[in-house]
């Protein structure tokens, strides 16, 4: 009916709301040097703190939205500061031109942002935070050795003043603002063009960060900063995202650099430093991260103890050190989520290592091929696939085929190999022998995130979900992956606007029967309920294959009953593949039962068959299939 | 010629000091999973402590009193602080302790200044002795020796001991210790208090030959992490191997290219995590953590 017009009219309060935001933060930018005034701060300070608040708001989109500390910040900073410049000192000296210097700084650290942050992203925690360290040295050092450049040491001083050609007019920043007397808050004419300037970069900046933070891309990267494995096996690709997030932070740190080299008139070689790191870190940490405003704020704050306090007292140094270590430990909004540990998709610690070692031994004995040629009918399957950890074979020769449709289980005593072999065909972990045929094609060597975009989605044995956000939130995120593919740098657009993902997420919901539960926080739903959420997850990404690891694993008898009933109904439209220990669930539920045994499989039949199955039953009673007790 | 020998063995030097730091460093992750940022405190409040009782009491009171000292100001940091950052994700842990190493380095350019200090060692020690082509100063020998043996018995405590047991299995699964009912609390408190007292010990020892400033801490504390990483974050001998190798990198690129130095070591760390993420001697499945 009047759905039309209450998008448009959502649409028109989003545009208000952004517009009230952005009059606000004008509002703070115009009265912020007046207030410092009062606290004894001095207009260039103003100044000064608005361009470093652009390189916190950077800083903080790492820190707080990616949950990655890095530790080199200062390479773009100093980055952009040396490269505008250089740009000035070098290119232009007679006709300073403030864009350009400016846009060749950002462009400059957006490329070096983008260098680094592809050898870096896939690292996390304290490796992150280390060779983010060493990037930042060894751009110091080029800096410091280059001296024809960059003069060394004693870094980069008196450049002319820039002028900013602006219509007709060719702007000279320095220029005062004209007399007005504010009583006790000074003077306007103690302003210069130039806090103007930095303040609308300021402003155009926070109203890009706060549409940043809501918009799709926002939504994925705390989706990922949640729960990473969770992420990566709905169809994104964490790595991609969270380099998109280091190259943004680097621009805008660059960005800052740029600005106040060219406000201060000089680059000190400091501004690479260590040091100067370590204080985005500070400013950003005790401002708040996640929030808008705390990086400004904190921005601020440490800036003027620094230059004004610094004055009073030796000991301002050791006053910001104790509140930082404060407000860590009393945990302000924001921190504690990244604080949380977090669920690490393992597929990319796996899948380096087996990069690394690629000698692993490969005794290949020829198995018997009974019941498994390849046929054009199979969905997926598996020859000869294996599975090494050191030295232990979680998964050996396996051939496994299942037909289009076909409800299999997949049992076996503890131990048996079963999630490993899940594992293997959702793309978690890479094999170390063997294929993987999906659909006629090989998709040994593809990664998790691409095989749900082809149509493999899993349930997890834990339920893998998003606790902090809603059921239907969580069910929007995997619909949002299959909209909108595996990246999708939308930093404006939000996802309220895309109707297919709601549809998706409505029916993925309504199939587990969560729709009374959907605006209630994952992370408070009984047992049950989330793992009938991951199900759910699973099932918005459309698949053709589902693979359930123990759906109901935990659940009292009428929760289980009631879940297999829902895998029933989805079995009619998809392949589902599930690991179950519920064998009077296995049997009358499933197709076909496959028995995994010591990571080989031991059985394949009807229930019927495997109930007879003489192997079977040794290997569940006996604890030893006879084939191990006649050759030992 | 000459120059190579005395830069090796300089190199050696230094390395056993990062070796010393980053034992350190591994014992407290193996058995509280805690990256500590602030090791490098350790060894500035050591180095301090040394100074001021060297200077007062002796210098073989400087000794004893720098680990002890070190010790228990870890144990007060432990008990109030950092307890309850144990299951915290590493960003948690990197800040708390970066913050911690901020908080010391102030105080203690607050309390003593920032200038650079030193105190000396006794009539006996200041000597030099001839090795072959080379003459070197007697004491920097000593405390060559005085680290390899404390590093020994530090081996054989983690390898012979239940403590060591419990740091072992502890790198490799913590909660099934706990689970096993290993008293992982109590070891923990103790491996705290050794990492840290190390730290503090090398702190005093190394002073005459480096000297201290508050910033050194960190000076050191940085390559140290380089060193766990190159080797292996959490392998003892991983340790024991970078250091070496990160010592006599930076000795040497001094002899060849002052200053390349600093920036050579950075440059081995990002060519081994890129490369070997696990480290030289580390198993691939520590890193997950």
């Amino acid at each position: 009916m009047s759905e039309a017009r209450a998008t448009a009219g959502a649409r028109r309060n989003l545009v208000t709301d952004d517009l009230r935001f952005a009059l606000l933060c004008a509002l703070g930018i115009a009265v912020f040097p007046f207030v410092l005034h009062v606290f004894r701060g001095y207009s260039t300070l103003a100044t000064q703190i608005a361009i470093m608040s652009i390189a916190s708001i950077g800083f903080n989109l790492l820190l707080g939205y990616a949950g990655t500390l890095s530790y080199g910040h200062a390479m773009f900073y100093g980055g952009g500061g040396y490269v505008a410049a250089i740009l000035i000192l070098r290119f232009m000296p007679n006709n300073p031109n403030l864009w350009l210097a400016v846009l060749g700084a950002v462009l400059a650290t957006t490329v070096l942002a983008l260098l680094v942050g592809a050898l870096t992203v896939r690292l996390y925690g304290i490796y992150f935070a280390l060779l983010t360290l060493a990037f930042g040295q060894m751009i110091y050092f080029i800096v410091e050795q280059a001296k024809d450049w960059t003069n060394g040491d004693d870094g980069l001083q008196a450049l002319p003043n820039a002028i900013l050609p602006f219509g007709r007019w060719q702007l000279d920043l320095t220029t005062h603002l004209p007399a007005l007397n504010l009583g006790p808050f000074g003077d306007l004419s103690e302003l210069r063009i130039w806090y103007v300037f930095a303040g609308i970069v300021l402003l155009l900046v926070l109203v890009f960060f706060r549409s940043l933070t809501r918009s799709q891309f926002g939504e994925v990267l705390d989706a990922i900063r949640e729960n990473e494995q969770r992420s990566t096996l709905i169809g994104f690709n964490a790595s991609a995202y969270r380099l998109a997030a280091f190259t943004i932070s680097g621009a805008l740190t660059g960005l800052a650099g740029a600005m106040r080299a060219l406000f201060d008139g000089s680059v000190p070689v400091d501004s690479v430093g260590i040091d100067r790191s370590g204080s985005f870190v500070i400013y950003t940490v005790i401002g708040g991260v996640q929030t808008i405003f705390g990086p400004v704020a904190g921005t601020a704050v440490i800036m003027w103890l620094e230059n004004v306090l610094s004055a009073t007292t030796p000991a301002w140094r050791l006053i910001e050190g104790l509140i930082f270590v404060g407000v860590i430990v009393f945990l302000p909004r924001g921190l504690s989520t990244i604080f949380r540990q977090r669920e690490i998709s393992p597929s990319r610690v796996f899948a380096r290592s087996l990069r690394l070692s690629t000698e692993e031994p490969k005794a290949v004995i020829e198995p018997a091929h009974e019941g498994h040629r390849a046929g054009p009918m199979s969905i997926i399957e598996t020859f000869k696939l294996g599975k090494l950890f050191g030295h232990f074979a979680a998964v050996r020769d396996v051939d496994f085929k299942v037909d289009p449709g076909e409800l299999r289980a997949v049992i076996g005593p503890n131990g048996a190999g079963k999630t490993t072999f899940f594992n293997l065909l959702s793309g978690t972990i890479a094999p170390s022998t063997g294929t993987i045929n999906y659909k006629g094609r090989d998709v040994s060597r593809m990664s998790g995130t691409s095989r749900v975009h082809h149509g493999i989605a899993k349930a997890f044995q834990t339920a893998s979900i998003y606790p902090d956000q809603t059921v239907r939130q969580n069910c929007r995120l995997a619909a949002l992956a299959k909209v909108q593919g595996s990246f999708a740098l939308q930093v404006f657009r939000r996802s309220v606007r895309l109707d297919d993902v709601d549809a998706l997420a409505e029916r993925a919901m309504a199939r587990l029967e969560l729709l009374d539960v959907a605006e209630t926080r994952a992370g408070g739903l009984s047992h049950g309920d989330k793992k009938r959420l991951d199900i759910a997850i699973a099932l918005a990404t459309q698949p053709q294959i589902l693979l359930l690891d123990e759906p109901v694993a935990g659940m009292s008898k009428d929760e289980a009953r009631k879940t297999e009933a829902l895998i029933r109904k989805l079995s009619t439209e998809m392949t589902v593949l599930v690991i179950e220990h519920d064998m009077e669930m296995v049997m009358g539920l499933s197709d076909t039962i496959t028995v995994l045994h010591q990571g080989t499989v031991l059985a394949t039949g009807t229930p019927a068959e495997i109930r007879q199955n003489a192997k079977v039953q040794e290997a569940y009673l006996g604890g030893h299939s006879q084939a191990e007790l006649a050759h030992p | 010629m000459e120059a190579f020998f005395q830069a090796m063995l300089g190199g050696l030097i230094l390395g056993l000091i990062y070796i010393a730091i980053a034992v350190g460093l591994t014992i407290i992750f193996g058995t509280l999973r805690l990256v500590n940022f602030a090791h490098g405190a350790f060894y500035a409040i050591g180095a301090y402590i040394g100074l001021v009782v060297a200077q007062h009491i002796g210098v073989v009171w400087a000794f004893i009193a720098a680990p002890i000292g070190v010790a228990l100001f870890a144990v007060f940091l432990d008990r109030v602080l950092l307890r309850s950052f144990y299951d915290k994700a590493p960003t948690a842990q990197l800040l708390v302790t970066f913050g911690i190493a901020l908080v010391v380095e102030e105080s203690l350019r607050l309390i003593f200044g920032a200038t650079t200090q030193q105190y000396s060692m006794p009539e006996a020690l200041q000597g030099s002795v001839t090795l072959g082509p080379i003459t070197y100063p007697a004491y920097r020998l000593l405390f060559a020796a005085g680290v390899v043996v404390m590093l020994v018995l530090v081996w054989l405590f983690i390898e012979r001991t239940n403590y060591g047991l419990i740091v072992r299995a502890g790198i490799r699964d913590r909660v099934m210790v706990q689970l096993l009912g290993g008293n992982i609390q109590r070891a923990s408190s103790v491996m705290f208090a050794l990492g840290a007292a190390i730290a503090g010990l090398v702190g005093a020892a190394a002073t005459p030959i480096y000297s201290i400033d508050p910033a050194t801490g960190f000076a050191f504390l940085v390559p140290s992490f380089v060193v766990v990483v190159v080797g292996g974050l959490g392998s003892f001998w991983g340790a024991v191997l970078g250091g070496i190798l990160i010592g006599e990198l930076q000795s040497l690129t001094n002899l060849v290219y002052a200053p390349a130095s600093q920036v050579v070591i950075y440059l081995c760390m990002a060519l081994v995590l890129l490369f070997r993420p696990q480290g030289l001697l580390g198993e691939s499945e520590v890193i997950r953590q």
